[in-house]
């Protein structure tokens, strides 16, 4: 079993050449298959670590530091893990749990769709079957690491469905499924996520599907949607700390401190700025965990709103801190490729924060609930 | 449930043809979008001159026609 430790070493070196190539970092998922920590949020009675969500917050912080793709990955599958534990039925459970526990198994997630427009709530990929058997034939712009995954959580109308918003959650192992690779992927950032267009199609058992039929929503709004923001502010928190951590660092170092004067009012009221940017989303990272772990109704909209204000903020903030520091070290260490600060690597993988699920979308829906709440119930 | 109650919510609900709204229609289902609940909430309070308090605010309320009418009714009350 490798530490936690040795899996960031693992990380950290093969970060930058995945970037280049837009490749999934596959040595970095045979790390983390081998550390376990696949299983994080699996219960122990499975031979998971029996993690909850500030555990998972944590590690994706720490690899954040590293490689934000990787983080992203991770914390994606985390989400994908602990919506099995939470609403899977026995059968599945059963299935799933163990490997999962083990760390074998690699989630990858189908929830996107062309022509929807990123709403993750609707679906218009129809579904057949029978009372015993689904067929799943499901077309995905965008499914992350989604050719290296050993098993899909794929979203999909119910059979028989007469709205767009009757929506099932289906498990598929990769052996059930044919799948084929669509295209390329060769984004701005984030390049190590090999988020590439896919089909999938096959049959499964109808105790596949996860929760009831068509009560994707439920899922959602109880753990599939609180854990994404959970998860994506972790990741873009971690990437940004890094940031600021390798600029102190650079500022401190003999060549620093002959480029930086560091009794410098601008200097240090820009380190200041980015700091106080880390800080606000790590406050709002922390209340959004404890009102997650202790609100008996995750659909009431203070809670709704503090859920999606932590993936704005930290989204924006984020990027802006990073901006920031680009602009504190100058073009050689803040532009260039090759710096060992490796600072435009981390802007281009933030640039994607404010548009992994769209910012303006989770606004409209705040602002809706800010009508909501005329009493200003803040959770 | 009232005569007024399906003919409020009918506007809402643009998948429900012209089903009957029982108390147990999913109004998610027959398309009831969280983007208008403010649109209903007005619809309700000049339906029945009652404001629905903000702890009910919840998918609770707003998943069945009967839960929702179970709502109301409770305000309507107060």
């Amino acid at each position: 079993m490798l530490t936690l430790e040795e899996v960031l070493a693992v990380v950290a070196e093969e970060a930058g050449q995945a970037d280049l190539e837009a490749r999934f970092p596959v040595r970095s998922l045979e790390a983390l298959r081998s550390s376990g920590l696949l299983g994080l949020v699996v219960p122990g009675e499975f031979g998971g670590m029996g993690g909850g969500y500030a555990e998972m917050v944590d590690v994706t912080l720490r690899l954040a530091r590293e490689d934000m793709s990787v983080a992203m990955v991770f914390a994606m599958h985390c989400q994908q893990a602990a919506t099995l534990v939470r609403h899977a039925g026995p059968a599945l459970r059963e299935r799933v749990l163990p490997a999962l526990g083990r760390g074998e198994l690699y989630l990858g997630s189908v929830t996107t769709e062309r022509g929807k427009g990123g709403h993750l709530l609707v679906s218009e990929s129809a579904t057949t079957g029978d009372d015993e058997v689904l067929r799943v034939d499901r077309d995905a712009p965008i499914v992350t690491g989604g050719e290296h995954a050993d098993a899909y959580l794929i979203t999909a109308l119910a059979p028989g469905a007469t709205s767009p918003s009757q929506v099932s959650l289906v498990y598929a192992d990769r052996a059930q499924l044919e799948v084929s690779v669509l295209g390329g992927w060769d984004p701005l950032g984030m390049r190590a996520t090999h988020s590439v267009p896919m089909r999938l199609t096959g049959a499964v058992p109808v105790t596949q599907i996860v929760g009831e039929p068509g009560s994707f929503r439920d899922i959602v709004t109880a753990t599939f949607g609180p854990l994404a923001h959970l998860g994506w502010a972790a990741a873009w928190l971690g990437a940004a700390a890094g940031a600021l951590s390798r600029v102190v660092g650079h500022i401190r170092s003999p060549e620093g401190r002959k480029q930086f004067d560091t009794e410098s009012d601008l200097l240090l009221t820009r380190l200041a700025a980015v700091r106080g940017r880390l800080e606000v989303v790590n406050a709002l990272l922390r209340q959004t965990l404890g009102a997650v772990a202790e609100s008996a109704d995750l659909s009431a909209p203070p809670v709704r709103m503090l859920v999606n204000t932590l993936k704005v903020e930290a989204a924006t903030q984020c990027f802006a801190a990073v901006d920031q520091l680009v602009e504190v070290v100058g073009l050689r260490h803040g532009y260039l490729r090759g710096s060992a600060l490796w600072l435009e690597r981390v802007f281009r993988d933030l640039r994607s924060a404010s548009l992994n699920y769209a910012n303006d979308r989770l606004r409209l829906a705040n602002g809706v609930s800010v009508l909501l709440d005329p009493e200003v119930r803040l959770a | 449930m009232d005569s007024r109650f399906a003919d409020m919510l009918r506007p809402f609900l643009k998948y429900a043809g012209g089903a009957e709204i029982t108390l147990e229609s999913s109004l998610r289902d027959l398309g009831l979008d969280s983007m208008q609940a403010i649109e209903l909430l007005f619809a309700i309070e000049d339906t029945y001159q009652v404001s629905l308090p903000d702890e009910l605010l919840t998918d609770t309320t707003f998943a069945t026609a009967g839960s929702l009418w179970a709502a109301i009714s409770g305000a309507r009350q107060c």
